[in-house]
């Protein structure tokens, strides 16, 4: 494994959000990535988790989510893989966001700010599992040094 | 995450410290849902300790919003942070909630 990536393992429960939040903050301190790319990130990781967690299984079986996260150059990439149900959140609706309040719907939100905070998203399908590789680039004003 | 509040002239204000996910939310909106059936009608969120916020905690947000509309009362947050303001934005929430910059300011717009 290349020394540039990161690896873990979460279970289906909301409980492991802490456990990713953690995992990202380390991440960001091995490889010297700016706070709001880490915040950028954790976002991203939290609402495919969450999706996932609440959306993917019609059983009530624990289930692993692994999750790789690699730096090279100028760029992120992240690799989120489940056995849930298919879900490609590429053909997920963009939700309205110029309706006004009382018309507004929260459903397709957290796949919205996956997508605006993401530079390139692909997903496929690979036996049962779902894979989603996401990159985002680092900022390049970032005025933190490189390790 | 910590939740807490104070009354000021009939208007709650709400500090949120921590993080509002899909982990923390529910405890966040069993909250609100008390401090609105108690009658308070207007509620200013002061955001100064939340270091993050994710679509579970906007759902929140949105739904309260709609439910003080609904009894003319209001909304209005304060104190974000950065990167928290940039999570409102970019969902388009603050096209129809208003955001300032501290609780004086909030108190001024209910």
């Amino acid at each position: 494994m290349s020394k540039n990536t990161f690896s873990f393992t979460l279970s289906n429960d909301l409980s492991e959000l802490d456990t990713l939040r953690e995992k990202v903050e380390k991440f960001g301190t091995l490889f010297g990535i700016p706070d709001k790319t880490i915040f950028e990130i954790n976002l991203i990781v939290d609402e495919l988790f969450s999706n996932i967690v609440s959306c993917g299984f019609r059983d009530n079986g624990t289930h692993w989510i692994n999750i790789n996260i690699s730096r090279r150059d100028g760029a992120i990439t992240i690799r989120v893989e489940d056995d849930g149900v298919p879900f490609n959140p590429k053909s997920s609706q963009k939700p309205d966001l110029e309706c006004p309040m009382e018309e507004r719907r929260i459903g397709g939100l957290g796949i919205h700010l996956v997508t605006e905070l993401s530079d390139k998203i692909s997903y496929y399908r690979e036996g049962d599992k779902n894979i989603l590789i996401l990159e985002k680039n680092i900022p390049e004003d970032s005025t933190q040094l490189d390790t | 995450m910590e939740i807490q509040e104070k009354k000021l002239n009939g208007t709650s204000i709400i500090r949120v410290e921590g993080r509002l996910d899909s982990k923390t939310s529910p405890e966040f909106e069993d909250k609100i849902s008390e401090i609105i059936e108690n009658g308070t009608r207007n509620i200013i969120l002061d955001f100064e300790s939340l270091g993050y916020i994710s679509s579970a905690g906007l759902r929140i947000i949105l739904k309260t919003a709609k439910e003080l509309k609904r009894m003319e009362g209001k909304l209005v947050l304060c104190e974000l942070q950065d990167y928290v303001r940039e999570v409102f934005e970019i969902s388009g929430f603050d096209s129809f909630l208003p955001i300032v910059s501290t609780v004086d300011d909030a108190m001024e717009k209910l």
